[in-house]
């Protein structure tokens, strides 16, 4: 009661503040935007703000977006990193759906596969919460309970000595998650919408995560694939600022991220 | 054996060095106060990002923290001080210029709220407009 009350009063005197507060406007030198901090943990959004941003501006048929059952066998770890990301993202597109059973048997997944790298002990309590979560149709819960999950594989492979794992998982988040609002939003073209395309800081910093990988796993087959097809992803969704990707547009990002995800899934890796 | 030993040394030390940064005493404080802040606008349907950055603070200097945003969101971002201090949060588009945000100032809390017109990277500073410094964290939340 007393957080509670605290809370509000916050909240009201953000309000006051608010209505003072307006900022005068300057600008930034080159030198100082150039040495902004950029980390995973908060210049990378989470697959639920870009679902966030879609699902106000037209009515998607979320469920729509689902794809068969993905194969939980892959060996390598690699492969492994980026389809959990993208399993990730497809929690975050049953949480959308507020499809309970959908979200379950993503969860499930989400165990098996972070079991194949090493990292689901702490999990293992996140996979029953999602459960009970889903089962009281707590859809906020679980979309904050999704975003944790992401994160505790992400630390678990940190102290496990797997942090060029990291960024793999949050790029098949982002490849998979771009994958699905492309589908939706040719399937129901408006403006307001296809304005969430336009990430170019955001796929370069991923390369540059990328780079900075060991040379071993650079120079594996899929990643290094991944990799490539990134500098034409990053031109893809490269709009100028205030322009708003065309339908056309927006089928060229999607062709281009659906080419990725397809040999993320595919068990025979690139040679 | 003699030989050896600097250098498995030196590997030990490079090890130590590259090993993730545990968060101190401070910024898990400067934490908790800036998830206070951003608690509040979750009354308002702002859902809290699973995500943070910890940072130091030195007098007349401040933090730039590059984020990554969504035309259709809004978006407020929450920070904290764990020292005594009077903070303030501005936010900058990817070319340097500032944009119009509302803000809250509270002393060694602050935030600043926007809804962006155009998607991509956004540059979020932490400047610390009185006091000697010290850790601070930054939170944001989206809806």
């Amino acid at each position: 009661m007393i957080r509670l009350a605290k809370l509000c009063a916050l909240a009201l005197a953000a309000i006051v503040f608010v209505a003072t507060g307006a900022t005068d406007t300057g600008r930034l030198p080159a030198d100082q935007l150039a040495k902004a901090v950029r980390s995973d943990s908060i210049s990378i959004p989470t697959p639920g703000e870009l679902f966030a941003a879609l699902g106000k501006s037209e009515k998607t048929n979320w469920s729509g977006q689902y794809r068969g059952p993905m194969p939980v066998t892959y060996r390598n770890r690699a492969q492994i990193a980026l389809n959990l990301g993208g399993l990730i993202a497809d929690g975050f597109i049953a949480v959308q759906a507020k499809d309970s059973q959908q979200v379950k048997n993503i969860g499930s997944d989400i165990i098996k596969l972070a079991k194949a790298l090493g990292v689901s002990e702490h999990l293992l309590s996140r996979g029953k919460s999602i459960n009970e979560f889903a089962d009281n149709n707590e859809w906020d819960t679980l979309q904050e309970e999704l975003e944790a999950t992401q994160n505790e594989v992400k630390s678990s492979m940190q102290s496990h000595a797997d942090q060029d794992l990291v960024i793999l998982v949050t790029l098949g988040g982002w490849i998979r998650g771009t994958q699905v609002v492309t589908a939706a939003i040719m399937q129901n073209y408006d403006e307001r919408s296809a304005k969430v395309l336009r990430q170019p800081a955001l796929v370069r910093f991923m390369q540059s995560k990328i780079n900075e990988v060991s040379p071993e796993l650079r120079q594996e087959p899929l990643v290094k694939d991944v990799s490539e097809q990134l500098n034409g992803i990053e031109k893809a969704v490269s709009f100028p600022a205030g322009k708003t990707p065309a339908v056309d547009d927006v089928r060229k990002v999607n062709e281009a991220v659906t080419k990725v995800m397809t040999e993320i899934e595919s068990k025979e890796l690139p040679k | 054996m003699k030989r050896w030993l600097p250098i498995f040394l030196s590997i030990l030390v490079l090890a130590a060095s590259v090993a993730v940064r545990a968060e101190t005493d401070a910024e898990v404080r400067a934490r908790k106060d800036a998830l206070d802040v951003a608690g509040a606008f979750s009354n308002d349907g702002f859902k809290i990002r699973d995500g943070h950055w910890c940072g130091v603070l030195k007098p007349h200097e401040h933090a730039l923290v590059a984020v990554n945003l969504y035309a259709g969101n809004q978006y407020w971002f929450s920070t904290a001080s764990a020292e005594p201090a009077k903070i303030a949060v501005s936010v900058y588009d990817e070319s340097g210029k500032q944009v119009t945000t509302e803000s809250y100032n509270n002393g060694e809390k602050a935030a600043a709220g926007f809804s962006p017109a155009n998607s991509g990277q956004y540059l979020v500073s932490v400047d610390l407009v009185e006091g000697d410094g010290g850790s601070f964290c930054l939170v944001y939340s989206y809806k």
